[in-house]
């Protein structure tokens, strides 16, 4: 088991409560991005082209924490940007543990080993370091753009683990990776002792500098089919068994854009992680005025069509579990059997 | 514009043939700073990274070059926008990081590459 069973009972929980209180609409993960600057410069990534006094920007730690209350999700995930570079992530941290979320700190981890050893964070069950790493050492620096970013991110992972520290990685896969790669770099992450890992396209980001390698649904079907179809035992994920169904193309679902919503220098993200509709000042603003009809699949926006990244459709597999008995029961089948 | 990919160094005349708001949509989506002309005769420089036409009253904002912000001003009150900074998603940093590795090998380095981002647009 791949998530600990206080962060999977939070969860429940909480995905409980909401439909108890007859809520159409929760967010589930808060994507809380401090800041957009970053040292890395990856080929797949929209996030970061932003002119100077943007890049210098960052949110303060009572802006992320009343974010946090605000939206009231169980988990916080901080991405950004590259959030070991803002200034007050260990007093953020700090003060997100002590309100019990469970935070992914999402990091290149090209800074980690220096931040352990300057003191910054303390082990505990709710922080969890989820380290960008985009398969073995060639693949991902390709990914990255810059030579030795795998070997300096492994040293950060084994310093992090040494520590007691919870460690997972995040994997964005384009066109082209090979799953027989893939399945070695799930050998080898479970052999570094991470806790799980958690895997998914790419978005095709209107800004990201390489446009030509982003997955088609069916050709991300195929790739995911051949990479988890025969899954070792060993293999540990950190995400819905239902959403890796989904990935391999024997689950339709549709997308939930509101369940991981975005909080950045600019406000609440519309609709989504990925999208830049625009911004709303507030978390109520941005659930009920947001036009949610225009995303999603089946909506016919083109920007969504070939979308299956996690943050819209990882909340949909999780609700999917709670919706019924049969998807609690597909949900734990799985969990149990390791097969997706 | 000024070019098919980017619109870096635009400067439409609003009126018939480009509407206002084609315009600010156009600078929504534009990663680098522009100049807001007010009917006031008065500019602003900056990113403008928000507009609402679904409002009462549409407005646009904008972080100056400055950082600060947010700026708010109303669609009524915007007479030209020009699109004076650098776009900062223009250029290829991936074909350059692709170019770079291909040097390298021809080249028969020992290394894989310089171990170093190649500069955006390079």
């Amino acid at each position: 088991m791949s998530v600990p069973v206080s962060q999977m009972w939070a969860v429940a929980s909480y995905v409980i409560r909401q439909k108890l209180a007859g809520r159409k609409r929760y967010p589930l993960v808060l994507m809380l991005e401090p800041l957009f600057r970053c040292n890395l410069a990856c080929a797949g990534c929209g996030k970061i082209q932003y002119p100077a006094q943007i890049l210098r920007k960052h949110l303060t730690v009572e802006q992320c924490l009343a974010a946090v209350d605000e939206c009231g999700t169980p988990v916080v995930s901080i991405p950004g940007g590259e959030p070991l570079m803002y200034p007050d992530i260990g007093r953020l941290v700090e003060s997100l543990v002590a309100r019990r979320k469970y935070v992914y700190l999402c990091t290149n981890a090209i800074l980690l080993k220096e931040r352990l050893e300057a003191g910054l964070f303390t082990p505990s069950k709710y922080l969890s370091f989820s380290v960008h790493l985009d398969g073995l050492r060639d693949e991902h620096d390709e990914a990255v753009c810059r030579d030795g970013v795998y070997v300096q991110a492994v040293e950060g992972m084994k310093e992090a683990l040494r520590r007691g520290f919870r460690v997972t990685t995040n994997t964005t896969l384009f066109d082209g990776a090979s799953p027989l790669r893939m399945r070695e770099f799930f050998d080898a992450m479970m052999d570094l002792g991470v806790e799980g890992m958690m895997i998914s396209p790419g978005y095709s980001y209107s800004k990201a500098p390489d446009q030509e390698h982003f997955l088609r649904t069916q050709r991300a079907h195929d790739l995911f089919s051949t990479m988890l179809s025969n899954p070792k035992k060993r293999w540990r994920f950190n995400q819905s068994p239902l959403f890796l169904q989904f990935l391999m193309g024997k689950r339709e679902f549709e997308c939930t854009p509101w369940g991981n919503p975005t909080y950045n220098v600019f406000g609440w993200q519309r609709p989504c992680y990925l999208l830049q509709e625009g911004y709303a000042a507030t978390f109520k603003e941005l659930l009920e005025t947001t036009r949610w009809e225009s995303y999603g699949r089946r909506s016919g926006n083109e920007k969504c069509r070939d979308c299956m990244v996690h943050c819209g459709y990882e909340p949909t597999a999780v609700n999917h579990t709670f919706a019924s008995w049969r998807g609690f029961r597909d949900t734990v089948a799985a969990t149990v059997a390791g097969r997706f | 514009m000024t070019d098919g990919a980017t619109p870096e160094g635009w400067a439409p005349e609003i009126g018939p043939d480009v509407s206002l708001e084609e315009v600010v949509d156009k600078a929504f989506d534009y990663r680098g700073n522009i100049t807001v002309v007010k009917t006031d005769g008065s500019e602003t420089v900056g990113y403008l990274f928000n507009r609402n036409r679904d409002v009462p009253v549409p407005f646009v904002q904008m972080f100056d070059v400055d950082g600060a912000g947010p700026h708010t001003i109303s669609y009524v009150d915007i007479r030209a926008i020009r699109f004076t900074g650098r776009d900062t998603a223009a250029g290829n940093s991936y074909a350059a990081w692709l170019r770079a590795k291909e040097a390298a090998k021809a080249a028969d380095h020992p290394e894989k590459g310089s171990g170093s981002t190649p500069s955006r647009g390079a």
